[in-house]
């Protein structure tokens, strides 16, 4: 019954379907980043009226110390956690990609379960158990006899930013184990039985065959924990409110005091802008990456 | 011990490493899974004592008591009866709502042609990579003016247009046979009628899947609401626990028992939808 009617309807038909994604996306997502650009261009603080100061935002920004301050502390963080959680989540998936595991189903789940409840009660729970004064990780390290004196892990600065990573690496060491086993599970075993009859050994083919082609896998989980440290709210927020002395301050953080704290929304909106562009520029040179792997 | 696939060849490949090298890797597994278990158990734990209990040394592995008192304090002199209800009622709203909207969009990208159709789609891959705290200013001001502060109902808008979403039923739709749409059509049946009858029943896994990841990200979602809800009977749940918070003097066992609220219901979904819950979020994360 292909009449006109028909026709007509196939041909609107997907307007209309795609019409409430794309009128929300416009509203909520689209006309603020535009606007977010406007906002930067002021000196708005949300209630009097606002005038235009051209880039003076950035010009201040730019001497910002603790922008700066919080680019460094996501990247130290970065560089806490991430290497080792690739590598323990590569050896781990390893493990659970081997023939002769067994249980690996609760396994899975035990090890995704961190990164599936809320970061409120995950980040409140390490508040308890890395408490200077009495907090279960110190007092069981002194009763072992390993530390004298409590490890001032949400005090000082660097032990701050230790227990960030430390809080980071729990919630997504079982989330980028599984996204690297989906890596291991589509190499062909048929490479692993070819080498071995070439005489290689294991730890030979896990070098020259496991870890080139999940080199793809293992890009993808770099660039979302790239985004992923640089965004870090709740965890700086809940843990140290971003101190000690700004040393868990990151971008979104310093973003949120900016916007909601002292209500400089002209301020902020020019810290949204720079964080979107670097943002931005991640995600590009991360398609530029995975276009050049193939 | 597994064998090579092949017959006639020697069954070298696949072999277990030896029982002591497995019995280890085993060990190492498990010991992993106790220490991730861990910080949940010292959850459950802490929510079940008396606030004197909790700093304490020699660490107090078990309550002396079972306080359940601190539940009851919490549902009747802290509201979190209501808290944990617009937290459910926010999830389960929202979640249908987007699947609607994911599917339907989706469904269209998959399966017709349609004039800008490469363009707006390359509107949905941008919207992944703005970053949703971008957003926020601009967005507080829009709901200043529309009233929506401190409305539960403004904190789903935002994330109703899941590009995440769209692409994961996208994804989806793409793998239905066009022959059933063709065979729906031969029989008189309108578009709409089509997607009502042909399309969603195929839908149902991914549906499962998608769903609960959907209503478990806005069940955990901390920071747009903390900025949006403000009053106590509007707040949803991780709003609700951090609020408990006092710089006098911290009531940690209670922020411990609301975090149990927040957790069970998700260790159910776990248990009970595992491998849907996996496969979805692979799927997505890897295509996406």
């Amino acid at each position: 019954m292909k009449n006109g009617f028909w026709r007509w309807q196939i041909r609107c038909i997907p307007y209309l379907y795609i019409f409430p994604y794309f009128l929300l996306f416009f509203v909520f997502s689209l006309y603020p980043i535009l606007y977010s650009f406007d906002i930067s261009f002021t000196d708005w603080n949300g209630a009097r009226a606002k005038s235009y100061i051209g880039l003076e935002n950035y010009v201040a920004l730019f001497h910002d110390r603790t922008f700066w301050l919080s680019l460094w502390n996501s990247a130290v963080i970065f560089l806490m956690y991430v290497p080792i959680m690739l590598f323990l989540g590569l050896i781990f998936a390893s493990l659970l990609n081997a023939g002769w595991m067994i249980g690996k189903g609760f396994f899975r789940m035990a090890l995704f379960v961190p990164n599936f409840v809320s970061v409120i009660a995950v980040s409140f729970i390490f508040v308890l158990l890395f408490s200077t004064q009495d907090g279960l990780v110190n007092t069981l390290l002194r009763n072992l006899g390993w530390i004298r004196t409590p490890i001032p892990w949400l005090d000082s600065p660097w032990w701050a930013r230790i227990t960030v990573a430390l809080m980071v690496l729990y919630r997504w060491l079982g989330y980028n184990m599984l996204l690297l086993l989906t890596g291991l599970q589509s190499i062909p075993k048929d490479l692993y039985e070819a080498a071995c009859v070439d005489g290689a050994t294991k730890v030979k083919s896990f070098f020259l065959i496991t870890v080139p082609l999940v080199k793809r896998m293992l890009l993808f989980c770099t660039v979302l924990s790239t985004i992923g440290t640089f965004s870090l709210f709740t965890e700086p927020y809940v843990l140290t409110k971003g101190g000690p002395l700004d040393s868990t301050v990151t971008p979104v953080l310093m973003l949120y005091n900016e916007s909601f704290q002292n209500f400089n929304f002209g301020y902020a909106s020019s810290i949204a802008v720079c964080f979107f562009i670097l943002m931005m520029a991640v995600s590009l040179i991360q398609m530029r990456l995975m276009d050049d792997r193939k | 011990m597994e064998t090579s696939q092949s017959l006639g060849k020697p069954a070298r490949y696949g072999r277990s490493p030896g029982k002591w090298a497995s019995a280890l890797a085993f060990l190492l597994m498990l010991v992993l899974s106790a220490l991730m278990m861990f910080p949940l158990f010292w959850l459950l734990d802490s929510s079940l004592k008396d606030i004197s209990e909790i700093f304490v040394n020699p660490p107090r592995w078990i309550p002396k008591q079972l306080h359940w008192s601190n539940y009851r304090e919490l549902i009747g002199e802290r509201g979190f009866g209501i808290v944990t209800w617009n937290s459910l009622l926010l999830s389960s709203v929202y979640t249908a709502a987007a699947l609607v909207f994911c599917s339907l969009g989706g469904f269209a990208f998959a399966k017709y042609k349609f004039y800008g159709k490469r363009i707006l789609f390359v509107f949905v891959l941008a919207s992944l990579m703005i970053p949703p705290e971008t957003t926020m200013v601009p967005l507080f001001v829009i709901y200043k003016k529309l009233h929506l502060i401190d409305n539960i109902w403004g904190v789903a808008l935002p994330e109703l247009a899941s590009a995440f979403g769209i692409f994961f039923m996208r994804q989806y739709c793409s793998a239905l046979p066009d022959e059933i749409m063709e065979a729906a059509r031969i029989d008189g049946c309108s578009e709409f009628a089509l997607f009502r009858k042909v399309i969603l029943p195929n839908l149902k896994s991914a549906f499962a899947a998608l769903g609960i990841i959907l209503f478990v990200k806005q069940w955990n979602n901390f920071m747009w609401p903390t900025v949006v809800l403000r009053s106590w009977e509007h707040m949803t749940l991780p709003v609700a626990i951090k609020a408990l918070e006092d710089s006098n003097n911290t009531p940690y066992h209670l922020i411990m028992a609301g975090s149990v609220i927040s957790v069970v219901p998700l260790l159910l979904i776990v248990l009970l939808f595992q491998k849907s819950l996996i496969s979805g979020l692979i799927e997505g994360a890897v295509k996406g």
